[in-house]
């Protein structure tokens, strides 16, 4: 089924390994899990050779391991979770797993916008169906939410504070009493939520003061906050990770050689600390430089030398790619890559040598083209 | 060969293991050498304690076999130089550290000092059972026999660069906990027991297959919580089979050399001790850390006969002090994770409290009115006490571990505290957080495998449901956590344990009434006029205050500078807060007197002090120190170096310095010191000396020069009348020929001083510079020479208005600009000299309003009158009186050098006002008849 859809869901994509841990699973289960707490974090963080288990299950998301023993154990209480953080650290993808490993369904999501409504949250009605019969729970669309309520389990809400404080607000009778009603229905009007229900949210840290939660809210939430991944060991194993995964959907052959995997880092490093030391917002990039943008420009990298190149990544189209992503603003971001090009890269390019000059002129010249 | 040994059993299933991992023989001689060390340590005639540092099990396990042996003598890892300091523990509040300081090195490179080792010691440590039943118990002997502070140096020298260890956890929080751990200063740190894997594959493989984030935690989870309780026979083995691991998996060769090192002098030092004494070797115990316990040097056991020479110290005086000590500066120190001594303290209290707990032995203080009493032996051990020797290893390797942590009640009270705790700070923290805490810890026991939350889970547990996205106060959860678990305690050395400085300082200051062991801040209200016994106290203040770091005593109100003090002061004390600069200020003297004396002498002697260094330490002296013969000392000192100088560099700072202290000498003493005349003298000569090579000296700076023609022309009098000759300082201008435009504007100014140049001279000399269009770039170095020309020649001030306008109306705006800042620069730099002579002068110069300015032409440019005939006056009452008495004339004439008489008969006609207006001098004509 996997390879019939672009993207498969994590309890799809690792079907096979769900349903193996769950068969040697021995340990207490919370609610109606299909996994206990400790098979969660193995599934999230992978076995060693110490768990004794007979398969070897990978890594799949990369961060402290306390941050994902949190998770899991807010799942298991009274409250919500709420991933915090930066874009592109990984919160969507933890929620994700979680829900894949708890309940085998991540895909009831509310992705949370300007223009999401309180009925995205709770329930909508069809309404050529209120017309025909009237308002009945069949003639009712519940939203993911009131899906995950039903069923006891995981809903995820995406971005959460993307969307405006009163719509906000509604999720706050959902996770204290744990029921919505319904008032158009005369009966059945009450749907309560079945045992394993919870909510994953996420919040990007940049949006902070757009629409802040109320304290309300906050309180029936418990925050993880997911930093940046600075620890190059850590960030080299989740660009490989994230990388095979890509050339493995494009069925694309191609090597990335370690070098140019280790310039990309050393470059998003110097760019991060020097975003780090700057005075204003127009002395930094507008990106945020996470982990995701490094995949991102990797990406780009690999697609366009199989597509439009001789199918080898060089440093040339691996600058290229780099300062095409980065600049976003002319010529605030162009000013930062020309000076960044031309104060660190070139001074290394002739103390290390190596794939360095081809990675000086490509960015040169791109930046070139752009200005 | 240890084959029929209790612990072949063991040894024979660690080689089958071995074997299964397939580790080959390297694996199988490690895991059979652990059992080896074990056996061997364990079948020593002298019984061997073995223990980690800050680890409650360590103390609450030397609580309890101190209570069951009673032993007579000793032997403890600790520095033997600081045995005589153990004594004063008994007046300090713990954590303190001993302290072995020494500034004055002989034997080590100068560049190496002070070298100061500590070794701190907190409550719940072995070493403090140990050294308190020790004092306690009357015949007990405690004997500290490690490598003395001066063989810790010996052996390795200090390394400033690196305080952190080089194999702390890449996991481990960077930052400190709190702002206090500086308390150790720089110090090298030296502990008892130090137990950690010594590579950092080791550790960082440990961590990650314990699940834990940090080494204290795993230290926590797998050693301590399972021998608490553990008896005496498993916890030895345990300890020493770590201590082994560590050991045999260590590395780097030096750093084992460096440990095995001290073994052999501590056996030696132990031998023989014990060859003298009367004592039975079996009421003997040897107290170390646990990789020591496992060493295999031949010097190992008191039977063995193996000779190792101990090397003499050097001639460097050591002193020795205590100072405070506190848990956060202990982890910072040691490469702890922050809060691990903290929870180790309230572990130790939960083991030392409540019914069935283990008796601890406390020192108390003999001021408390306490007798220091030893507490009669009972025994009570937890478990029923192990044959000696037996193995117990493989019965504690192979049981499950041991429910430890905390139980529901203190949880919960720990919960509910929490919740407080974080309302005081600000965070909306209700019931239902205390609740989800509560239940969030225990879940998080469960799924990292334990039975009970230990603190780490409560902490994460805390954070996790009352953090949220904004910190609403100072302190976050993580912070409170730890002050809600006993938080970071400082500790305090008594009054007793004080250095006499110390003690001095405490004492003077008590007039102030304050409590000022107290680690708050104090304020101090002197009212001088009112109290003036209080006059001594705000001295021994401002002396601190010159002496201590800043912050420790700081004035709010009142200055001291020469000539000035306040009726009226404010202080804020942190005496308390800061003990250990007290401390270490009383290593260099018995007196703060002393101490400054002692300072100032060492910095005015010093081969690279200057007249500037000399003069700065007589204003110091003056002003703390009362002391005139010692003045006088560092004056000469200050003439010696003066006249010894070969550069101008220091002639600003002498300048300013020698002005400021003539001001006060003129206020105060009706001649002025025999040193300051010298001073003025030999500087008047010196300066004349140097002139001509400083105007054309590239690294000369314009403004070192302008300082010393202040120098010389403003001390010209006072030096001219002390004897020196005009001469000197005017042919030393005629020598100089200065290249650079800024000194030669400085040198014109120098001539005009001199009268060898007018105004009009310079006028037309600036106006030739400014209309030729070669020499206008340049004009503006000419200006900076003019304005430092200010400090030398105050009179030229009108013509520097005149020239700064000049530049203004007439230079381009590419010359001008350029320059503005380095105008700027100059001004602001030399603020305090320049700025007000030039300020006056132009609010004299530029009209006062704007309605003025439309009609104001600058007085340079207005056409000077015509110069008015000078008419002597020939006749009137004043010649009269002249021509009639002509003596005072003649005296003074002849006084001048001339012998030509005056004639008073001159036939000119009389002055207008004198005839207008007889009446003046016809009365003085009537007052002389």
């Amino acid at each position: 089924m996997t390879d019939d859809l672009l993207r498969a869901p994590a309890e799809v994509k690792y079907a096979d390994e769900l349903n193996w841990l769950e068969s040697v699973d021995d340990g207490p289960k919370p609610f109606s899990w299909r996994l206990s707490p400790k098979m969660v974090r193995l599934f999230i963080l992978g076995s060693e050779r110490a768990d004794g288990l007979e398969r070897e299950i990978p890594q799949k998301w990369f961060g402290d391991r306390s941050f994902v023993e949190r998770a899991i154990v807010t799942l298991a209480s009274d409250r919500g979770l709420l991933l915090i953080g930066d874009p592109g650290t990984g919160k969507s993808w933890l929620a994700e797993l979680l829900s894949a490993a708890i309940c085998r369904n991540s895909t009831l999501v509310v992705q949370g916008t300007a223009g999401t409504t309180e009925d995205h949250i709770k329930y909508s009605w069809n309404v050529s169906m209120v017309i025909a019969k009237g308002q009945s729970r069949e003639s009712m669309i519940p939203s993911p939410i009131m899906t995950a309520m039903e069923r006891g389990v995981i809903g995820r809400f995406e971005e959460l504070t993307r969307s405006t404080s009163d719509v906000q607000d509604a999720l706050i009778s959902i996770l204290s009493e744990k029921y919505v009603s319904i008032p158009e229905l005369d009966d059945d009007n009450i749907v309560f939520a079945q045992p394993g229900f919870s909510i994953i949210a996420t919040a990007n840290s940049r949006d902070r003061g757009v629409n802040d939660l109320s304290s309300a809210l906050k309180r029936r939430f418990n925050f993880v906050r997911i930093p940046v991944v600075t620890n190059k060991k850590s960030e080299t194993e989740i660009v490989r990770f994230r990388t095979e995964e890509l050339l493995k959907r494009h069925a694309i052959e191609l090597d990335v050689p370690p070098s140019l995997l280790s310039i990309l880092l050393q470059s998003f490093a110097d760019l991060r600390a020097a975003a780090q030391s700057a005075a204003s917002d127009d002395e930094k990039l507008e990106s945020a430089l996470s982990t995701a943008e490094q995949i991102g420009v990797l990406e780009d990298a690999i697609l366009s030398s199989h597509f439009f190149g001789d199918r080898t990544l060089t440093a040339q189209r691996l600058a290229s790619s780099l300062v095409g992503s980065l600049a976003r603003r002319s010529p605030e971001d162009l000013a930062i890559l020309n000076k960044y090009w031309h104060g660190v890269v070139e001074p290394r390019s002739k103390a290390e040598g190596g794939e360095w000059p081809a990675f000086l002129d490509g960015g040169r010249d791109t930046i070139a083209t752009l200005s | 060969m240890p084959a029929e040994a209790p612990f072949a059993a063991l040894r024979g299933q660690l080689h089958d293991a071995a074997g299964k991992f397939g580790g080959g023989e390297v694996a199988a001689e490690i895991l059979t050498g652990l059992v080896d060390d074990v056996d061997r340590a364990l079948r020593e005639a002298l019984e061997i304690f073995p223990v980690c540092h800050h680890s409650p099990a360590s103390a609450v396990a030397m609580a309890r076999r101190l209570r069951a042996k009673q032993p007579k003598v000793i032997y403890l890892e600790l520095c033997e130089d600081l045995q005589p300091l153990l004594g004063e523990l008994a007046n300090c509040t713990l954590p303190v550290a001993l302290q072995a300081y020494a500034s004055e090195l002989d034997g080590f490179p100068a560049e190496w000092g002070p070298l100061s080792v500590i070794a701190p010691i907190t409550e719940a440590s072995a070493e403090y059972q140990a050294i308190s039943y020790a004092l306690t118990t009357p015949g007990v002997e405690l004997v500290c026999v490690d490598h003395s502070a001066d063989h810790v140096f010996q052996q390795k020298p200090p390394e400033r660069s690196t305080a952190e260890p080089p194999e702390r956890s890449a996991a481990e929080p960077s930052e400190p906990a709190s702002a206090e751990p500086a308390l150790h200063g720089d110090a090298v740190g030296v502990q008892l027991g130090d137990l950690r894997p010594r590579f950092a594959e080791l550790e960082a493989f440990l961590l990650h297959h314990g699940k834990v984030r940090h080494w204290s935690e795993w230290w926590d989870q797998y050693v301590e919580q399972p021998l608490v309780g553990a008896d005496h026979e498993t916890y030895r083995q345990v300890m020493v089979l770590i201590g082994s691991l560590f050991r045999r998996l260590t590395p780097d060769p030096g750093r084992l050399a460096e440990d095995e090192a001290r073994e052999r002098y501590m056996w030696t030092r132990i031998r023989a001790h014990h060859s003298q004494s009367t004592v039975d070797i079996g009421d003997c115990l040897y107290v170390c850390g646990a990789f020591h316990a496992a060493t295999r040097v031949d010097q190992f056991g008191v039977d063995s006969t193996a000779a190792y020479e101990i090397g003499p110290r050097t001639e460097t005086s050591w002193l020795y002090g205590l100072i405070p000590s506190s848990h956060s500066a202990i982890e910072a120190q040691f490469g702890l994770a922050p809060g691990s001594v903290s929870i180790a303290a309230a572990t130790w209290s939960r083991a030392t409290s409540g019914r069935g707990a283990v008796r601890p032995y406390r020192l108390s203080s003999a001021k408390s009115g306490k007798t220091a009493k030893a507490s009669t032996p009972r025994v009570t051990t937890a478990t029923a006490p192990a044959e000696p020797g037996g193995d117990m290893l493989s019965e504690f390797l192979s049981a499950p571990s041991r429910p430890g942590g905390l139980d529901d009640d203190e949880l919960r009270g720990w919960c509910v505290d929490l919740v407080r705790l974080a309302r005081r700070n600000g965070y909306l923290a209700s019931t239902a957080d205390a609740i989800a805490v509560f239940e969030t810890s225990m879940l998080l026991a469960g799924i990292r495998g334990r039975h009970r939350p230990t603190p780490y889970d409560f902490s994460d547990a805390a954070v996790t449901c009352i953090e949220k996205d904004t910190v609403p106060g100072r302190r976050d959860v993580a912070t409170l956590c730890g002050i809600l678990l006993g938080g970071d305690r400082i500790g305090r050395v008594g009054y007793d344990a004080l250095p006499p400085l110390a003690r001095d300082v405490y004492d003077r200051l008590t007039p102030l009434g304050l409590d000022l062991t107290a680690r708050t801040q104090k304020r101090a209200l002197l009212d001088l006029a009112a109290q003036p016994e209080l006059r001594p106290c705000s001295d021994l203040l401002w002396l601190l205050r010159r002496l201590l770091p800043d912050g420790t005593v700081r004035p709010i109100m009142g200055e001291r500078t020469l000539g000035e003090s306040s009726v009226q002061e404010s202080w804020d004390l942190a005496l308390g807060r800061n003990q250990r600069s007290l401390i270490e200020l009383g290593y260099d003297g018995v007196t703060v007197e002393q101490v400054l004396e002692q300072r100032l002498r060492r910095a005015a002697w010093d081969p690279t002090a200057t007249a500037g260094t000399a003069l700065a330490a007589v204003e110091d002296s003056i002003l703390f120190l009362a002391n005139r013969r010692f003045t006088e000392e560092l004056g000469a000192r200050a003439v010696s170096l003066l006249a010894a100088e070969r550069t101008v560099a220091g002639a600003p700072d002498v300048l300013r310095r020698i002005r400021r202290l003539l001001t006060y000498y003129r206020g105060v003493a009706p001649t002025l010191p025999g040193w300051v005349q010298e001073f003025v003298t030999a500087g008047y000569a010196h300066y004349c000396t140097l002139l001509p090579v400083a105007t054309v000296d590239e690294e000369t700076s314009v403004r070192q020069v302008a300082a010393m023609l202040g120098f010389l022309f403003s001390m010209e009098s006072l030096a001219l009348s002390l004897g020196c000759d005009r001469a000197q300082l005017e042919l030393a201008v005629a020598q100089s020929h200065p290249e650079t435009p800024a000194t030669i504007a400085l040198l014109w100014a120098a001539r005009y001083q001199l009268g060898l140049l007018t105004l009009a001279d310079l006028r037309s000399r600036c106006d030739e510079l400014l209309g030729n269009p070669l020499t206008v770039p340049s004009f503006p170095a000419y200006l900076s020479g003019f304005v430092q020309a200010l400090d030398p020649a105050p009179g030229l001030t009108g013509f520097v208005v005149e020239a700064l306008s000049g530049a203004f109306a007439r230079l381009p705006d590419e010359v001008l600009l350029p320059w503005l800042p380095t105008l700027l620069t100059t001004l602001r730099a030399e603020a305090a000299e320049l700025m007000p002579l030039l300020v006056r002068e132009a609010g004299r110069t530029f009209p006062g309003s704007l309605r003025a300015l439309d009609t104001w032409t600058p007085p340079w440019a207005e056409t000077p009158p015509a110069p008015i005939p000078a008419v002597p006056a020939v006749a009137g009452p004043a010649v009269e009186l002249l021509a009639e008495r002509p003596d005072s004339c003649d005296a003074v004439a002849a006084l001048l050098g001339s012998t030509d008489p005056w004639h008073g008969t001159v036939s000119v006609p009389p002055a207008g006002l004198l005839t207008e207006h007889p009446a003046t001098a016809t009365a003085v004509a009537a007052l002389l008849d």
